[in-house]
């Protein structure tokens, strides 16, 4: 990767809180027009890179850089990157308009032609027609809407969102996916996105950066991140997995180390038949009904839990109680370091 | 909460009791600026502008009047801005002794009044050798009339939190942008509020600057206790009283009107 392409890279960035490192020391290079998301549960430092990133922090070491430029140090309206926040802040006392030509009106661009610009904002997440509502009005996804709109309509070469769905119910947040993931490929803007939502994270970005106390522990895409995770953490937080430790690796596994296996990479085969490759024999401890598919719960002979995703075409389904036999290829299992 | 309608009864007698205890003299005031006897006999017998007229041409009166609303406004303003500060302060820093500052910026408007006033006219004139005069009653009223800004506007701004100019700054705004086109704003009602009940409070401040008034400074408030007992000024001194009633309250019922307004549209 190459300067000219970056958009931002951080450079062992620390951010400590008197004795709390929240941001230890963090390497990070975003690519020109990349879907980019920190994921991580609260407290591993993924806002707190954001706010750095947008300068209402600044780092207690370390360089970060916009496009080449370091802006280390400069305040949040020298750079030229915009954030969606996660409760919106939008002004509450104007109307959605002024709001979004807010960017355009510090500028100093004309009345006529800001409100024009803010028009064509709010049409592109569909909102034209609350124009002269006050955000007090709106409802919680057209407000989410309207604060992408103030957010885009000054092209910033980056934009952060922090968890910008949270806050919104599950339809919504869905839809809303849909919608961020095009406006995204349309206007062409970095976009940094930070979520504790691993689905989330999966399906919307080009990379992932997984955060666990203040540090990257995993960064790639997202089928790396979910088909190769380096360690337990990574395995456990994104998506879920069985995990052998070495105990259990010897005996299931019979080898040396610890390993994850994802539940849709076992089946379940009656223990009669003839099958080849890496096994186990167990008994069904339990079913649970997932519309999509089948979580069963097999209790192995050879000690631990093993739970295993059936999609809910298999025809003869497995019962509490079934002894069974579990297969999946070699490649399925993922050494973690 | 549902109460028996004996309780209820009982209550209903007593806030009737007290509304009246605390209004009926007031009427009895108005009333009597209408009535005919100067000596303000009970029931008055007839109607009469005189008086009003007679406030009207009373140079002492309108000179009393003009020097509290002079008071009255330079105090407020100086605390509005005083006020202000000192509620960022308090509200967006962390400083060793924030708790204590707090506390002794709140403080005067409960200390009684003869207290603050001894103590500032020891200071005026024994410590910091100033005589006294219309510019110590000014700062002697801004030391208790900032209490009001000082809670509305701190008020206000834990209900905003930081966030706004957070985005603000974050959208391309300065800090003196920010605070013009969004802080301000937000703030106008509080300062309104906060505004108009120094405003009032100083207007009818008596003890304190009784204690911190240069000779010749004559409030409104010391213009009435001076005239009340003089036998031929008592129905002006009742018309000056009806007017100072009106300045007083209607500051005070538009602060609640903003204040309620601004509670609404959150």
């Amino acid at each position: 990767m190459t300067a000219a392409n970056t958009a931002i890279r951080l450079l062992d960035v620390h951010r400590h809180f008197g004795e709390v490192r929240a941001v230890d020391g963090v390497d990070l290079e975003i690519a020109d027009g990349e879907f980019f998301s920190m994921l991580g549960p609260s407290g591993s430092g993924k806002t707190t890179v954001l706010r750095l990133i947008a300068g209402f922090e600044q780092p207690t070491s370390g360089t970060i850089e916009l496009a080449g430029k370091d802006i280390t140090g400069t305040a949040p309206f020298e750079r030229d990157v915009n954030t969606v926040f996660q409760d919106y802040a939008l002004f509450p006392h104007m109307n959605v308009l002024d709001n979004v030509a807010y960017g355009l009106r510090v500028r100093g661009v004309k009345k006529t032609a800001r409100r024009q610009q803010a028009m064509d904002a709010l049409a592109m997440v569909r909102l034209e027609h609350v124009a002269d509502r006050k955000p007090a009005q709106l409802s919680g996804g057209q407000r989410q809407r309207v604060a992408l709109a103030r957010s885009i309509v000054v092209r910033p070469k980056v934009l952060l969102l922090d968890e910008p769905l949270g806050a919104l119910d599950l339809k919504l947040r869905e839809q809303m996916q849909v919608e961020l993931k095009q406006l995204q490929r349309d206007l062409g803007i970095t976009f940094v996105f930070v979520t504790h939502d691993q689905e989330e994270a999966l399906t919307l970005s080009d990379r992932i950066a997984v955060f666990s106390e203040g540090r990257i522990v995993q960064l790639g895409s997202p089928s790396e991140v979910y088909e190769q995770p380096v360690n337990e953490y990574v395995a456990s937080f994104v998506g879920t997995s069985n995990l052998f430790d070495a105990e259990a690796a010897r005996a299931v596994l019979g080898a040396e180390g610890r390993f994850a296996l994802r539940p849709e990479k076992i089946h379940l085969v009656a223990p009669s038949a003839s099958a080849g490759g890496p096994q186990a024999k167990g008994k069904v401890a339990e079913t649970i009904y997932l519309g999509v598919g089948r979580r069963v719960v097999v209790d192995l002979e050879a000690g631990p839990q093993l739970v295993v995703l059936e999609p809910s075409t298999t025809e003869a389904a497995v019962k509490r109680g079934d002894a069974v036999l579990a297969t999946w290829r070699t490649e399925d299992l993922v050494r973690l370091t | 909460m549902t109460l028996s309608p004996l309780t209820r009864g009982i209550l209903l007698g007593f806030t009737g009791m007290v509304l009246l205890l605390m209004y009926t003299p007031l009427l009895v005031v108005v009333i009597n600026s209408f009535n005919p006897d100067p000596s303000m006999t009970w029931p008055p017998e007839g109607f009469t502008g005189e008086w009003w007229r007679k406030a009207y041409h009373s140079a002492g009166a309108r000179d009393a009047v003009l020097t509290s609303v002079q008071v009255a406004i330079v105090s407020t303003l100086i605390s509005l801005i005083l006020g202000t500060l000192m509620a960022f302060a308090l509200q967006r820093f962390d400083f060793f002794g924030k708790h204590s500052v707090n506390l002794l910026v709140i403080l005067p408007i409960a200390l009684p009044g003869i207290v603050t006033g001894i103590a500032l006219n020891n200071a005026f004139r024994g410590i910091m050798g100033i005589n006294l005069s219309i510019y110590t009653v000014i700062v002697a009223h801004a030391t208790f009339c900032i209490v009001t800004v000082f809670n509305n506007v701190i008020a206000r701004l834990r209900r905003m939190g930081g966030n706004f100019e957070e985005a603000s700054a974050d959208l391309g705004a300065g800090l003196w942008t920010t605070f013009r086109l969004v802080t301000f704003p937000q703030l106008r009602s509080a300062l309104l509020a906060g505004g108009l009940l120094a405003f009032a409070l100083s207007f009818d401040e008596i003890i304190v600057t009784t204690f911190t008034a240069g000779s010749g400074v004559t409030t409104l408030p010391i213009w009435i206790l001076n005239n009340l007992f003089r036998p031929n000024q008592a129905p002006v001194v009742a018309v000056v009283a009806v007017v100072l009633i009106l300045v007083s309250i209607i500051p005070i019922w538009i602060a609640q009107r903003i204040a309620g307004e601004a509670e609404n549209i959150r």
